[in-house]
């Protein structure tokens, strides 16, 4: 199983991106997508954020589990406090527990990420250090 | 018996506390709009820090002289660095940073930082040139340079490495060039 | 107890302050001593006393200034480089001295009878000076002629902090 994982900026800009594999069940966390399917992600990703902005308002929690659904591609949205998306893509419903420590973890090393003195508001998030993380993260929940 | 008698006189010093991640963001944001008005220009920020640092340290050594009860000059530089590092840096940073590489002149050591409050949170900018040119905290050394030149040591402060920048370890050198004599009054006509 | 004034120098030698607590003309004689040295000082009341009561008192801050510099060094030189001057008196008048690590110079005149203004001094010092005046973002790191130093808070709480002790 494969997953695609995005943070989306404020102005529904695209400030980071990943693409793992599942590291469950003897699985070697890489991806496994097609050529086609690279790009197919990223849009079903985006088109997806239009629901995003209607159920942000439903509850006030950050983490809004499963929003959106194209085929067998599930879309599960976490939205920090200063409307910053995270999105992963994945294919069956995963329990949303590990999603969601998934999502927890990113969040806490993302405010790390962006507290540098040199990280600006919706730049490109380009710390090598961040994306071990992701990965890390990653690989210990899904 | 030097050494024990610093690291005892910082611990006792206690400090009011301001939040350390303000200071941390401040001194970040101070550091980044740095490189920003010197379009990247990182020998000018270090220098730029380093000023900063020599006018803070100038005032900071009364603060440092008053809190810390000090009546008596250091004997030698060995027992300055003692006092730097154990009750200076504890005062203010609340950090401890090891002495170490003296020359065997003792004019020469190092301070090597096991943890630095500032670098908290921060990754250089990936320019490629700042990881080989910019000194994030140069400011340390610039206090360090005023404070002493303020209880007549002239020193020269450099950061000889960084674990911001890849290395193992986050140094910094310090070497004593002369003892300042005391000013004469101007000669009465 | 009753207090003259009080000076300040810096660690370039000048007179950054001055404050006396009571008018020149009914004052206690001034700092001697001067080209005489630490000896003279100790003694009875001097020939020239007279003269110097009418000296500016710039002129005063600086043969003080003469004063307690010399005599720091010749205890310096007797006593160890450890030693420190504290205080000399003569018969009309204490001088308390203290220096800090950074050259800072604090000298205050009183009354003989008091005892060592020794604490006194490094309150101010550590009270007053510093809080009012290092610890002043606006205040410049040199006080040159005496800039920055003036302030009203200083100013205000010396004068209450002495008035106190009176």
């Amino acid at each position: 199983m494969s997953y695609y994982f995005a943070i989306i900026g404020t102005q529904d800009n695209p400030l980071f991106e990943y693409e793992f594999g599942t590291s469950k069940q003897g699985g070697d966390g890489q991806s496994r997508f097609t050529e086609q399917a690279h790009h197919l992600n990223q849009f079903v990703l985006h088109s997806s954020l239009d629901i995003v902005e209607e159920v942000q308002w439903m509850n006030g929690q950050l983490y809004m589990k499963v929003i959106d659904k194209f085929f067998t591609n599930y879309i599960s949205c976490f939205m920090t406090g200063g409307n910053v998306k995270f999105l992963l893509l994945h294919q069956p419903p995963q329990t949303e527990e590990a999603i969601k420590n998934f999502f927890n973890e990113v969040y806490e090393n993302y405010v790390k990420a962006i507290m540098s003195p040199f990280y600006k508001v919706n730049m490109e998030v380009r710390s090598p250090v961040f994306r071990q993380r992701v990965a890390a993260a990653g690989r210990k929940y899904l | 018996m030097a050494s024990s008698k610093a690291s005892r006189l910082g611990e006792e010093t206690r400090m009011d506390k301001v939040n350390a991640e303000l200071v941390v963001l401040t001194y970040g944001a101070m550091v980044a709009q740095l490189c920003k008005d010197f379009d990247s220009d990182y020998v000018k920020v270090n220098q730029q820090l380093d000023k900063m640092g020599y006018n803070i340290g100038l005032r900071l050594i009364e603060d440092y002289l008053a809190k810390s009860n000090t009546f008596k000059r250091c004997s030698n530089f060995r027992e300055t660095a003692e006092m730097i590092a154990k009750v200076g840096f504890k005062i203010f940073l609340n950090i401890t940073p090891t002495i170490t590489n003296w020359t065997s002149d003792g004019k020469q050591f190092s301070l090597v930082f096991d943890e630095n409050p500032f670098a908290d949170f921060v990754e250089l900018p990936d320019d490629g040139r700042a990881q080989d040119e910019l000194w994030y905290s140069n400011i340390l050394c610039g206090v360090l340079r005023g404070a002493l030149e303020m209880v007549q040591m002239q020193v020269e402060a450099k950061f000889v490495s960084d674990v911001l920048r890849g290395n193992d370890t986050t140094e910094m050198r310090i070497s004593l060039i002369r003892y300042i004599d005391d000013e004469l009054p101007p000669e009465d006509d | 107890m009753a207090v003259y004034s009080f000076y300040i120098f810096d660690r370039h030698t000048e007179c950054i302050y001055t404050k006396t607590w009571l008018p020149p003309a009914t004052s206690a004689p001034d700092g001697g001593g001067g080209p005489q040295g630490p000896t003279a000082a100790q003694h009875a009341p001097q020939q020239h006393q007279q003269q110097q009561l009418r000296t500016s008192s710039a002129d005063d801050a600086k043969l003080i200034f003469g004063t307690v510099f010399s005599l720091r060094n010749m205890v310096r030189k007797l006593g160890g480089e450890d030693d420190a001057f504290v205080a000399f008196r003569t018969a009309h008048y204490k001088l308390h001295y203290y220096e800090t690590a950074s050259s800072l110079r604090l000298v205050m005149l009183t009354d003989t009878a008091t005892p060592s203004m020794r604490n006194v001094l490094h309150q101010v010092y550590i009270n007053l000076w510093l809080e009012y005046v290092v610890k002043n973002p606006l205040s410049p790191v040199e006080h040159k002629g005496g800039a920055g130093v003036k302030n009203e808070l200083f100013e205000l709480a010396l004068d209450q902090f002495i008035r106190g002790l009176m």
